[in-house]
Formats: C-alpha cells, structure tokens, sequence
C-alpha cells in the first residue's frame, strides 16, 4: 500500500503535533485513529478501490485523514478548495467524479453519490495497476482547465526518504501540487502543518510568531504584500529558517529587500508543475534568482528558451487534452529560461512575453524595475494589442501612499525611459487601487494577443 | 461656389473644433518631451512632422504620443477615442503625417461619430 510507510511514521509520532487548524492542535495519534475510521466507513459504505472521489475542503485533520484513507482505499482523489467553488461543476463533469465528499467549514463531512461515471482509458490504466490516483486542474493559459492524472504511488515515491522536521506553514493550496508536497513533505517527516484561516501578511505573521514556524512557503507576491504591508515588523518572525517561494516569478528587487530583512533566512525558489510534480532545487544564494533544479527521478533540459522536464513521477496524462509530452518523453513546461551550467533562471511564461513590433519583452523585467521605484506598492504588466506595433507594454501599478495620478505616470515613465529600451516603456500606465491577485496569492496578469497584427510596425526603429 | 449658412457654420464648428484638438495634441507633445531624453524634443507647431519621412518619432514614440492623445481628447470629448483605429491605418495618405493632418482626421473622425 502507498500510504503504510506515511502510517508507519504516524505511528512513531504518536503524540506529536500533526496539525494546527483553528488554533487546536492535533496529534499523528489523532489522525491515525480518524484513518482508521474512514477505513472503516469507505468498506461499509462499499467505496471501491478505483471510485473516482472529489473532495472538497482545505487543510484541516478531517480532509488530510479522508485523503489518506482514499489513498489507501485506491481510489482516484480530485481534490478541490473554495477557491476552486466557480469551476467545482466544471471539474466534477471532468474528471467523471463518482462521489463527491465534502469537508464543511466545521470539519464536518457529507458524502454525496454523483452516479456511474467515473469511465475514462487512463483511469481503467491506474486501477489495473491496482494505483490511488489524483487529478489536478492545472489552470492553463487560456480557455479551460486541464485535468492532470497522476499516478500516487510514483507520486509519494520521493517522500518516502526520510529529510529534516520543520514546523511548516500551509500557505498553499489543498487542491495545488505545491500546496500538497507541503503536506506530504511535512507528514513524511513527522512535522507540525500550521494552517490559517485567511492568507493576509498579518495573519500569517500572527501564526508563524504564535507556533514558531520555521518553513514557509510562500508565493512570491505574498513576499512582496509582506514588504510593502510591514507586517514583519509587527511580529516576531525570528523561528522563520526558510522561505520558499515559487509558482510564479519573483522580481529580483523583492528578493533582495526580502534577503535584507530576514537576514538569517535561508530563501528558497521551489519549482514544480502540475503535470511533473515539484522538483528538488537549490538557490545559488538567498537573494538569487539563479536556481540548481533536479532531483532523483528529474532531468531537465532547455530547447529554444523553453525548460523542459523528464520526471519519472509525471502525470499519467491529461484527461481532457492530449498529451503535452515530446515523443521522447520531455514535458515543455512554458517556462522561458537562461541556464548557466547546473543554474537557471526563469524569466516567465512562454505565453506572457510581449511582442512589441518584433521585440519581445518579458514583463518580469519591466516590473522589477518599476517595483524599485519610490512610492511603488504593486506592479502588474501585460501586453495590449496595438494597430501600429502589434502589442503595446501596458502596466497597472498602486501606490503605497496617495500621490496625483498624472504627476506619478509621468515620474514612472520617465524613470523607465532613462533605464530601459524604449519599446520597454509602458505606453499606458494605470494607477489602480490594488492590483488584481487569485485565490491562490497569484498576480493576474492580461495576457497580450500573439501572432496577429505583429510586424506592422518597425519596433523603435 | 458660395457656401450656404450652414456649411459656413460647419467650417466655423469644425476650425473651433480643431485648435481645440491641436491643443490637446501640444498637451500630448508636452508630456512626451517631459518622458524622452531632451534631444528628441519635439516642437509644438501644426507643421511638426510625426511619422513617416523626415518624421521625429518612431512608431513606438508614434504610439506612446497617441495614447496620450487619444486620453486628452476623450477627456475632452467625454468618451474614450481611438485614433489608431483600422481605418487610420488604411488611409492613403496617413493621418499620423503632421500635428495638422492628425488635427483633420481627428476632426473628420469625430464628426463622423455624431452623424
């Protein structure tokens, strides 16, 4: 069974905190006994291995005691959040969920029979192999979501090794794979998950002071409301020993000011995808963007820009799309990247440059300059079609304290024609309240049109 | 050919309504020069050659120039204005010449709108 070496290691933790949820602690002992009852129940209630389960909750010891016993009952899980609410119908027609089991706010949990679906050639693949499997919705570039299948067993492979006991923050998401390899990374090694109930600075800052936290995981515009919201300041963070940071690019001025403030912080850039899991990796230093990536069981190989990854725990396959995989086996990952030696450095999705007249500008560049200037909380750019250079460098950005609007675009961009190449320039700036972010801490960033109107212009000619 | 009252009327309107454009256009040059180094300085006059031969600014200059334009006129106008728009794009002789030749295509495309 997949799960018995993570029950194995329950059982040596015995009393040791598990889990924080609602400022309670619950013990390994806790939630071996509630494995043990959902074992129990799923054999009542007749669930068969290779029933295709959504379920809906967040960290909480009811829903990480579920996905266990699903894991080990061989079913296919789909996990979901609120944050997942709007696509739930979506996701559930899908992955041809069969039982939709939900996990209320209260940890209560409802089971709900969604009928004989549950049919699909990669699904009918996992049960002979007798496999739990997980579907992951990856969201995609455009257009609808992509259900990613992972086989669990190849998945939980990497956590049967045994490696350090942080007290971790659960800052990502249940329904995410870097959200997931937190909570497998914490259960394997017998550590505390500290959950919060909301994922502001304050909140978090309140939990890492209250539990001594000493891993955080983080997205990187997390990093940057944590600077400019000074919650830092508010708390003692001193138990902090590592910040990872990954699923979207940081800008090198907020690592730097990050590295500035939590001096005896080791900070880290995790790596991963939905369709390969999450890579091992090592920063160069604490305030580098350069990144050793890898791992047993990855290869990593760069083609025209592009990262791609060899993993011996990719999915299975998407459900709904065909396979993304080159005919040898490499996942192309989206990711434009610059290599030196055993380092990368990721500048951003494939998708996200703009195509300014021929030239293309990476909009991570853009905001790590803007992001440095006086008065600067937030910065988002992205490209807008134009009729005379194909796309145009567009950036909304909101202020840390009230400044006239007009005077600060100009200051912005006249700051930027004295740095950066003129097609850099952001054309239109708009000073907004506050720039748009996901449920899951993520800038949303507008994506620019390619391949129409580009070439009629002569890009800063 | 003796123009009527009403042509008369429209010639006076559409005059009018043009210093006011090439106002907003000088209010755009402003703050172009204001952002780009000052030996790209571009001088507020209706015979300033924008884009094309002899012209002062590239097309990304050309682009950051009507944007600032577009948003001074519809300021003005109260609604947003495109000016780069396909049909500018399409014309034999290019709108995007001269301050005077923009001032008239903005003229004309502003008086095609309340038609």
């Amino acid at each position: 069974m997949s799960v018995e070496f993570l029950l194995e290691r329950f059982k040596e933790a015995g009393s040791r905190p598990a889990m924080v949820w609602k400022d309670q602690t619950f013990s390994y002992d806790h939630l071996l006994e509630r494995i043990t009852f959902w074992k129990k129940r799923f054999l009542e209630l007749d669930i068969r291995p290779g029933t295709v389960t959504v379920l809906e909750g967040d960290f909480t010891p009811e829903t990480t005691a579920l996905l266990l016993a699903l894991i080990d009952r061989q079913c296919i899980i789909v996990p979901l959040t609120s944050a997942s609410l709007h696509e739930k119908e979506e996701y559930m027609e899908t992955s041809r969920g069969q039982l939709l089991l939900v996990v209320d706010p209260e940890d209560r949990v409802t089971f709900e029979d969604l009928g004989p679906k549950g049919n699909h050639e990669l699904y009918q693949e996992l049960r002979k192999r007798g496999h739990a499997g997980l579907v992951l919705f990856s969201s995609g570039t455009t257009g609808k979501s992509k259900a990613v299948l992972h086989d669990m067993v190849r998945l939980l492979r990497k956590y049967q090794v045994r490696r350090h006991d942080f007290t971790t923050l659960a800052f990502l998401l249940f329904d995410h794979i870097a959200g997931l390899d937190t909570l497998f990374y914490c259960l394997s090694n017998k550590s505390c998950l500290v959950t919060v109930p909301d994922r502001s600075p304050d909140t978090v800052c309140r939990a890492v002071e209250k539990y001594r936290v000493e891993v955080l995981p983080v997205s990187a515009t997390f990093l940057n409301l944590l600077i400019f919201s000074e919650a830092y300041s508010r708390y003692d963070l001193s138990s902090i020993k590592y910040i990872a940071y990954g699923s979207e690019v940081m800008l090198q001025s907020t690592l730097e000011r990050c590295a500035e403030l939590f001096p005896g912080v080791t900070i880290l850039q995790k790596y991963g995808t939905s369709e390969v899991g999450t890579l091992r990796s090592k920063s160069r230093s604490s305030d580098s963007l350069w990144v050793k990536l890898g791992g047993e069981g990855f290869d990593t190989r760069v083609v025209d820009g592009v990262l791609q990854i060899k993993a011996h725990s990719a999915m299975m396959g998407y459900l709904n799309a065909p396979s993304p995989f080159t005919e040898d086996g490499w996942f192309i990952t989206g990711d434009r990247v610059e290599q030196d030696g055993e380092y990368f450095r990721i500048f951003g999705r494939d998708c996200d440059v703009i195509n300014v007249g021929g030239e293309k500008v990476f909009p991570t560049e853009i905001e790590d300059f803007i992001q440095s200037l006086d008065n600067v909380a937030e910065v988002v750019v992205y490209g807008e079609q134009s009729n005379i250079t194909g796309n145009i460098v567009c950036a909304d950005i909101s202020l840390v304290k009230n400044e006239d609007p007009r005077e600060c675009v100009l200051r912005i961009k006249k700051a930027c024609y004295q740095r950066l190449q003129p097609w850099k320039v952001p054309v239109k700036i708009n000073i907004v309240d506050g720039i748009a972010l996901n449920e899951r801490f993520k800038k949303v960033r507008r994506r620019p049109a390619h391949g129409e109107k580009n070439g009629k212009g002569n890009a800063a000619a | 050919m003796v123009a009527s009252p009403l042509e008369y009327f429209s010639l006076f309107f559409n005059m009018t309504a043009k210093n006011k454009i090439i106002h907003a256009l000088f209010a755009a040059i402003d703050e172009l020069n204001e952002i780009r180094p000052s030996d790209q300085a571009l001088e507020k006059s209706s015979e300033t050659v924008l884009f094309g031969a002899g012209g002062q600014l590239d097309s990304i200059g050309l682009v950051t120039f009507l944007v600032s334009a577009e948003r001074n006129i519809a300021e003005m106008v109260g609604h947003p204005v495109t000016i780069a728009d396909e049909r500018a794009m399409s014309q034999r002789n290019s709108p995007f010449r001269t301050i005077d030749s923009l001032a008239e295509y903005i003229v004309s495309l502003l008086a095609e709108e309340t038609r």
